[in-house]
């Protein structure tokens, strides 16, 4: 069966781990808890008429102490920026990482993933900063699932055409 | 190698064909598959490990990152030497350590984000509460200070003194509202300055004492023998404490009286007591009612109302004057909060300044441009100015007023900071560019923030709103150069009887003086209506705007208005020149 390894990229705290759960697991839990190196999980779907086994790779979240090491992309289909609505920071953060995945590893399918949109009234992220880039953008809630099973087969569409 | 298993590590030796062989016991964690497969992580740390087994140099050994998978958190190590082996750790351990300090990381940098974000929305709304507070008492304060500059009578008078007051009273306190903020962050300064300690707690009295009257309450006062009359201190941080004390004794009292007594309790340090005959407060929540936002009962706020910030400021300014604070209450019978500060005694006292002389304008005849979306501000500006003879243009935005500034050459420039279209700020920016005309900012923002951003834009200075006519007409004095001669061009056919009626005028000044001297309004009264009557037809508008307030004024028998009036003609005689 066709497998593609999957990169959960951002900073620390925007919920990777919880979209790997949800989608995985179809679990959420509210108690944050930090990665730390990189969480593998693997899930079977099925894309048109092709099953796929995607190889989830839940890299920590980048912080002032500790670099994304972009040695853990290698071999990677694509990846899924995930930026914070709540953290304006986050968006600029994931600005950042695509820039340095695209420098060190080329040119690699991505989407971006506008997390927590149950918290949409708290939002800091400017939809116009967001549409600048022109990146494929999906809003999710990790803790309702809105959007997040769309988002993976989105990109995992992506990856076998 | 069962103790290796023991300890948690799986021990391969890596074959010259880049295959895998376990070495010893397998621990119960390792899946029966070749590790390539099992360890997905393997995929990227093996080339790595190659490259390292190639080329060591100096190191033994090398760590990859640790992994997670099926809820189980390993880590791998290729060890060089003549032979080489790959150990795969389950580092439960290493990885609870490392995810305790992460996460303690992250967890502090979360929390540093939210109070930045809170402090952030906090001085957004304080800034926002300013303005939305300030505007309207603006307006309102303003009206009653131009109301009081009409003629009234004795109980009208009366009146409009006691709304100027509350209003005032009004405005400080949501000043310390706003000061709240800094009330936390102790960034409050006491002044330091000479005050009659009776005259400040009669002034509390006066001002708590129209509601507790209205509630059938009577407030009584006494200063023990030996508190010196006169103290050097903050006398209005100390009138805020007794109007806030003397406030919720009222709202807690429904029969009795209230009472404020003042008595030395050590040298330089006075113990205040301001006692009811109230409903009471519980022994167990006597400690806490000075916290913020804490009243005795959750059900208090309901049924009584107010923020519960009052005793929480209260207890910061006590302490900064150097006291302390506490209450005493039986439930039923009252309570009595009491407060002790640190105040020295002041000298003899100075002779009081002569009344509250009103502030003249000096540049009479100025060009005026006024920038400000509100009508009512506008209407209060054009009021405070409509007897200085200044020619006022007004506008809406801050757009209009860089357009405005550029058709005429303005002495100065009253700019609104909140406007639409081009708020002040900008504008104030661009016609700074044009030129050095003073610029006052007119904000209702109390915030150092928005002054900064008005200086920063080039103002000359910034004026709070509510702004008091002394204020407004003290600036414009301040920054803007008093012409010594007024230019008034006349009508050549009028040239020659100008000179003449200046001169009369001169002389009514003199017969004013002395009709006011012996009380004769009815004199005022007519010369003012005489003046009223001609000043505009010989091209002098100050004359007839003089004239009529004088007119008035005699009217309503407002003696210090007729000085000030006698005084501005005087003014104007002195510095006006014909063309």
């Amino acid at each position: 069966m066709l497998k593609k390894k999957i990169c959960m990229v951002g900073q620390f705290g925007v919920g990777k781990t919880s979209l790997v759960r949800r989608f995985v697991d179809s679990l959420f839990d509210e108690r944050y808890l930090t990665t730390v190196g990189v969480k593998i999980d693997r899930k079977d779907v099925t894309v048109g008429s092709e099953s796929v086994t995607l190889m989830l790779w839940d890299l920590a979240g980048e912080d002032d102490l500790a670099q994304l090491n972009v040695s853990h992309l290698r071999g990677a289909s694509g990846y899924i920026l995930v930026v914070d609505g709540c953290r304006a920071a986050s968006l600029a953060k994931a600005v950042e990482l695509q820039q340095r995945i695209a420098g060190q590893l080329g040119p690699l399918p991505f989407v971006l993933v506008l997390n927590k949109a149950d918290l949409r009234d708290h939002w800091e992220v400017q939809d116009t900063a967001v549409s600048q880039h022109g990146w494929p953008t999906f809003e999710t809630s990790a803790k309702a699932g809105n959007g997040v099973e769309e988002m993976f087969l989105a990109l995992a569409g992506k990856l076998i055409e | 190698m069962n103790l290796l298993a023991a300890l948690g590590y799986a021990v391969f030796e890596r074959a010259p064909d880049r295959s895998f062989q376990l070495l010893g016991t397998a621990p119960d964690w390792l899946p029966d598959r070749p590790i390539e497969h099992a360890f997905p992580f393997l995929e990227i740390f093996l080339p790595d490990a190659e490259e390292f087994w190639t080329n060591p140099g100096n190191r033994k050994t090398l760590y990859s990152d640790l992994w997670t998978q099926n809820e189980l958190h390993f880590c791998a190590i290729a060890v060089a030497g003549e032979q080489k082996f790959l150990l795969i750790e389950c580092a439960e351990q290493r990885f609870r350590q490392t995810q305790g300090f992460a996460q303690y990381a992250h967890e502090a940098s979360l929390a540093r984000e939210q109070i930045a974000k809170l402090t952030e929305a906090k001085s957004e709304f304080l800034a926002r509460m300013s303005h939305e507070i300030r505007t309207p008492m603006n307006a309102l304060l303003g009206m009653a200070e131009l109301l009081s500059e009409t003629p009234l009578n004795d109980e009208q008078r009366e009146y409009v003194r006691v709304f100027r007051r509350a209003g005032d009273n009004l405005l400080n306190v949501i000043n310390d509202i706003l000061d709240f903020s800094k009330v936390e962050a102790g960034q409050i300064d006491l002044e330091k300055g000479e005050f009659n300690l009776a005259r400040v707690i009669e002034e509390a009295i006066e001002i708590a004492g129209v509601r507790a009257r209205a509630r059938g309450l009577e407030i009584r006062s006494r200063i023990q023998p030996g508190v010196p009359a006169r103290l050097v201190g903050d006398p209005g941080r100390l009138r805020q404490i007794l109007l806030n004390l003397l406030g919720n004794a009222t709202k807690f009292t429904d029969r009795g009286e209230l009472a404020v007594l003042v008595e030395m309790s050590s040298p330089e340090v006075l113990h205040f007591a301001v006692s009811d005959t109230g409903i009471g407060i519980a022994v167990d929540r006597l400690a806490t009612i000075f916290d913020s936002f804490s009243q005795a009962e959750a059900s208090t706020t309901r049924k009584y109302g107010g923020t519960g910030l009052g005793l929480a400021i209260s207890k910061r300014f006590v302490e900064l004057m150097g006291g302390r604070i506490w209450a005493e209450s039986t439930p039923g019978l009252g309570s009595t909060m009491h407060f002790t500060a640190r105040f020295s005694a002041a000298g003899a006292p100075k002779p009081e300044a002569e009344g509250n002389a009103p502030v003249i304008l000096r540049n009479r005849g100025s060009r005026i441009l006024l920038a400000d979306d509100s009508e009512e501000n506008r209407f209060l500006i054009r009021g405070y100015l409509k007897d200085s003879g200044c020619i006022i243009d007004e506008v809406e935005n801050g757009a209009q007023a860089v357009e405005q500034f550029k058709q005429g050459a303005y002495d100065v420039v009253l700019m609104d900071a909140e406007m639409p279209v081009l708020d002040g700020y900008s504008a104030t920016r661009e016609i700074r560019a044009l030129g050095a005309t003073p610029i006052f900012l007119l904000t209702a923002h109390a915030l150092r923030e928005a002054r900064a951003r008005g200086f920063e834009a080039g103002c000359t200075d910034y004026l709070t709103k509510p702004i008091k006519k002394a204020t407004l007409l003290e600036a414009i004095n301040k920054f803007v150069p008093a012409g010594d001669r007024i230019q008034v061009s006349v009508e050549a056919w009028l040239k020659p009887v100008v000179g003449g009626y200046l001169e009369k005028r001169r002389g009514d000044v003199r017969k004013l003086r002395a009709a006011l001297d012996r009380g004769d309004y009815a004199t005022i009264r007519t010369l003012g209506h005489q003046m009223s009557g001609t000043g505009g037809g010989y091209g002098f508008e100050p004359i007839t705007e003089i004239g009529n307030v004088l007119e008035e004024a005699a009217q309503a028998g407002d003696a210090a208005q007729m000085r000030a009036s006698i005084e501005d003609l005087d003014r104007y005689l002195n510095s006006v020149q014909v063309e």
